[in-house]
């Protein structure tokens, strides 16, 4: 077994601690650390047991809310839900970044891999928005996503951001894209995508743009890393450039999906 | 006489560009360890700490090829292709894993998983224009 130095003395308290341990000490800490991870590296060969859907559906009656409704509606771990700042009288896409979809980690990562990877503009603005919808609905995201931000985007992005959610189920190794076990977990690992999702799927596997909702979910899968450091700052000139933001401010532009933004903005209101 | 130059001037071509390091002048790479696995992190190079792992189904598994990289001063920062396998009969194999900020550590190892039927045995990575090899490595 290969023993991580540092690792080990931090695990003690550091070099001053250490020091102050006889030879004793010393060698009993040590063997207690290589038990420990001798105890992990076992449990990490052990292959994961996912659930089925049979086992996910069985939990539905033990939550007080539905798996799909979205975050602005539901407290944080079965706690109640806080009080909410209020958006300003001309939200912006900033403001909803920063008021409701935050602290949105997980499409700032998708973005930031996208730029640093030198995809498009319109694919870094897809990776950017893919799930913010997800704040005010679960069920069918893609779809949501994109009706949600296709007033004010690119084709293109909205394209991406509405089939991602197909491409989500089905591997493309070529491209880069893995199945997450994940899904196993969440979905079940004898699930299979509904109809419509299959029908989608083979509509765009002969679409001139299939690679737009694929490199989505190619950054998608690599956006879940609990040490990153994101902010919105480095889209700021994308946004500028491919976003175009209402001057009365998202949702109150009469725009297709202006009440959408007003739902997003007052959740709090009972009709 | 102007062939024979031509094929001397040939030779030293060739000579030079063994001479001259590795495929990506500034990048120094080694493969470290080839291994097998049912489930593989998914993880980008130089690697962070993302949770999301992918896992095998029956007939399959993850060869796991690990890879140490040393940047040097020579190394000019560029978008980098997903490295590729190749079996013995020359099919290729794709990573996931993809290169993002090479420069930003001096030294680092990354281990990039590719989904091979069970038993392929390998025989060389390519990263850009480098060719390693495997076949050494994967008794």
């Amino acid at each position: 077994m290969e023993i991580d130095r540092r690792a080990f003395i931090a695990s003690l308290g550091g070099p001053a601690v250490v020091a102050m341990m006889d030879h004793e000490a010393k060698a009993e800490a040590l063997e207690h650390y290589m038990e420990d991870k001798l105890d992990e590296m076992v449990a990490a060969q052990q292959p994961e047991k996912f659930p089925t859907v049979a086992e996910i559906e069985a939990q539905i009656e033990t939550r007080p809310f539905r798996r799909g409704t979205g975050s602005v509606f539901t407290g944080q771990r079965g706690q109640n839900v806080k009080i909410i700042t209020p958006m300003p009288a001309k939200p912006t896409l900033n403001d909803f970044f920063e008021l409701r979809f935050a602290p949105a980690n997980h499409v700032l990562q998708s973005a930031t891999r996208a730029m640093k990877t030198g995809m498009s503009e319109e694919i870094i603005l897809a990776c950017l928005l893919h799930d913010c919808v997800l704040s005010l609905i679960k069920p069918d995201h893609g779809w949501w996503g994109a009706q949600l931000f296709e007033p004010y985007i690119p084709e293109k992005s909205a394209f991406a951001i509405r089939y991602h959610q197909t491409l989500r189920f089905y591997p493309d190794e070529e491209a880069g894209y893995e199945y997450p076990d994940q899904y196993y977990r969440i979905f079940g690992h004898d699930y299979q995508p509904p109809q419509y999702i299959a029908d989608t799927y083979k509509m765009l596997k002969n679409h001139k743009w299939y690679m737009e909702p694929r490199l989505v979910t190619v950054n998608d899968l690599y956006a879940f890393d609990p040490n990153a450091k994101v902010s919105i700052e480095p889209f700021t000139d994308i946004i500028g450039r491919h976003f175009k933001q209402p001057k009365e401010g998202l949702g109150y532009d009469n725009s297709p999906s202006a009440h959408m933004w007003r739902t997003l903005a007052r959740p709090d209101n009972p009709l | 006489m102007i062939k024979l130059l031509t094929a001397g001037l040939a030779v030293a071509a060739v000579a030079a560009a063994a001479a001259q390091s590795p495929a990506i002048p500034g990048l120094d790479i080694t493969v470290t360890k080839l291994e097998r696995a049912a489930s593989a992190s998914l993880r980008d190079c130089p690697p962070g700490t993302n949770t999301v792992s992918a896992v095998t189904k029956p007939g399959e598994q993850f060869a796991l090829v690990t890879v140490s990289f040393k940047v040097g001063p020579a190394f000019k920062p560029a978008p980098m292709k997903r490295p590729t396998v190749t079996d013995a009969a020359d099919k290729s194999y794709f990573t996931p894993s993809q290169f993002v900020d090479v420069a930003s550590m001096p030294e680092y190892s990354c281990t990039f998983p590719f989904r091979v039927p069970e038993g392929t045995k390998l025989k060389t990575l390519k990263i850009e224009n480098a060719s390693l090899d495997l076949a050494a490595l994967d008794k």
